[in-house]
């Protein structure tokens, strides 16, 4: 059974994987290893988890600019997440979404942290605007 | 948002996949803003294209939209970069390599590779209530205040994006109501330098982060003192615009800087400036080994001023030092014999670059002396400096001796 929520647009495509939830902001810029996609930011909530082939779902971004060609950097390598949520998409992980093909949504219906736990399979269809959780007690 | 036919077609990919892009970030943007539309804009200033900014990921970003046909429709010039084309300072080759290819991406879409953080010193002057697509939070901040003109702080990648396309979302400060101040600061206390400019301007930034503060009493201020002020608003916190009473276009009183908004007062007194000076100061040893000027980059006058304070001495052995501009001051203070004497006296007269976005570290330098605030507030982080902020006789005084004296 799937739960399916309607959401906002920030970068078209379609994605699907398993979620990896964070409840803190993440700053790319020197806070995310390009190579393996790995969280390097010092006492962050993911410091050390790997962030590659995931569907992220974090409230917003933080830090300074060159965090965009970083979000860009790991989708031409292939070491990023493979679609993002957010509570607020701010500009930096809009820009290097866009410039990278990352499908992002923000503005959900229902709150993404009340729904979607670590573990889930969750499907972004970031061109006709909704997600859909799988629980991953059902899978 | 609303678009035009044409813009639609833009965003299809009609006129290519760069504008395609370009297109994609402005409505995403416009989008996150609420924007109702698209505006034209007569000027874009990019910024973020030092390779500490781009990385190797966006250099091949750049070069990938230059190979696809990307070009600029309207003037278009380029922020500070990590090197000094006209010379080999002994920065690491790869980084020199790779800096100078980011350079050539976007030298090849159109944009002016005049490399540096003040077009309005060289020939890129927007008029009150123009609109323009500037990045670098010290330019925003200046054309904004200064010049009256209508931008927002905008990013690299979003700077780009207008430059390809001409158009940004109308959101922000290109809107009137959204351009009136929050916050009165007046200043009590006696101003007297640049120095001073930039411990105020870090005091109040960082107090106001991104609203729009407003002062009243800021003294007679030069241009170069407005350029240190803003750039020390704009770093210490978000500042994009201010208003000064009297002195900046949009508020000629204090009626026009409010505009009927209810607003607090903070007093500015001595504490207060002291607190500035004491934010940009973070060194303990007093020994120097690296005194950088110019950020943002020195006017012609600033350079005189230096090269004032080293005629027929010498910056002493271990110490380097490093003034900042661009290739067009550069030009005049070259053919004014300036440059002469600050090289004579074992300076470097640099263009193109800047100590935060550049690598001087890689020099093996560890103790700052600068008059800049900015690259005081910058430094720790963006270089692993620690920092003595203070006036140009005490930088200089701190090059030929070695020694940070109060």
């Amino acid at each position: 059974m799937s739960i399916r929520v309607k959401g906002r647009i920030i970068s078209k495509g379609t994605a699907e994987g398993e979620a990896l939830v964070c409840t803190q902001p993440i700053g790319f810029n020197f806070g995310v290893n390009l190579k393996t996609g790995v969280v390097t930011e010092h006492n962050h909530q993911l410091e050390g988890v790997s962030i590659k082939d995931k569907i992220l779902i974090f409230p917003y971004g933080k830090g300074s600019t060159g965090g965009s060609y970083v979000v860009y950097a790991l989708a031409k390598y292939n070491t990023g997440p493979k679609a993002m949520i957010n509570l607020n998409t701010e500009t930096i992980i809009a820009v290097g979404a866009i410039m990278g093909k990352v499908p992002v949504m923000d503005h959900l219906e229902k709150d993404p942290f009340d729904i979607i736990e670590n573990g889930d399979y969750v499907k972004v269809n970031a061109v006709d605007g909704y997600i859909e959780i799988i629980k991953k007690g059902d899978n | 948002m609303l678009l035009t036919d044409i813009e639609k077609g833009m965003l299809r990919g009609e006129q290519g996949e760069p504008v395609k892009v370009a297109m994609e970030i402005l409505v995403a943007l416009g989008e996150i803003y609420g924007a109702d539309k698209l505006i034209p804009v007569k000027s874009a200033h990019c910024a973020g294209l030092s390779l500490k900014s781009h990385g190797t990921a966006g250099m091949e970003w750049a070069e990938d939209m230059a190979k696809k046909g990307g070009k600029v429709r309207i003037p278009t010039t380029m922020n500070v970069v990590g090197i000094d084309r006209s010379r080999d300072l002994k920065l690491p080759k790869e980084w020199v390599s790779h800096q100078q290819r980011i350079e050539d991406a976007y030298e090849a879409m159109g944009c002016y590779g005049t490399s540096s953080c003040v077009p309005y010193y060289y020939g890129f002057l927007p008029q009150k209530g123009e609109h323009v697509a500037w990045a670098e939070s010290s330019a925003v901040v200046f054309v904004n205040s200064v010049l009256g003109a209508r931008d927002n702080r905008e990013g690299g990648p979003s700077a780009w994006a207008a430059g390809i396309t001409g158009l940004t979302p109308n959101y922000g400060l290109h809107l009137d109501e959204n351009r009136i101040g929050d916050t009165l600061f007046d200043v009590q206390v006696n101003i007297k330098s640049i120095t001073d400019y930039g411990a105020l301007g870090n005091y109040v930034g960082k107090l106001t982060g991104e609203k729009i503060p407003v002062f009243a009493n800021l003294g007679h201020p030069t241009t170069d003192e407005l350029v240190y002020f803003g750039s020390a608003l704009a770093s210490a916190g978000g500042v994009a615009l201010f208003h000064a009473i009297g002195i900046t276009p949009e508020a000629p009183t204090l009626e026009d800087a409010f505009k009927g908004r209810k607003y607090e007062t903070v007093v500015i007194t001595e504490k207060e400036l002291a607190q500035g000076y004491k934010n940009l100061n973070s060194a303990k040893s007093r020994d120097v080994d690296y005194v950088a000027l110019g950020c943002p980059h020195f006017s012609l006058n600033q350079i005189k001023e230096v090269s004032d304070l080293l005629m027929g001495k010498h910056v002493k052995d271990g110490v380097t030092l490093w003034i900042h501009t661009n290739m067009a001051i550069k030009a005049m203070a070259k053919q004014f014999g300036y440059m002469d004497i600050i090289e004579e006296a074992g300076g470097i007269l640099t263009q193109d670059l800047c100590t935060i976005l550049g690598t001087p570290e890689s020099l093996g330098v560890h103790t700052l002396a600068t008059n800049s605030p900015k690259m005081a507030f910058y430094a720790p982080g963006s270089n692993g400096f620690d920092v003595w902020y203070g006036d140009e006789y005490k930088c200089i005084q701190a090059a030929l001796t070695g020694k940070w004296k109060d």
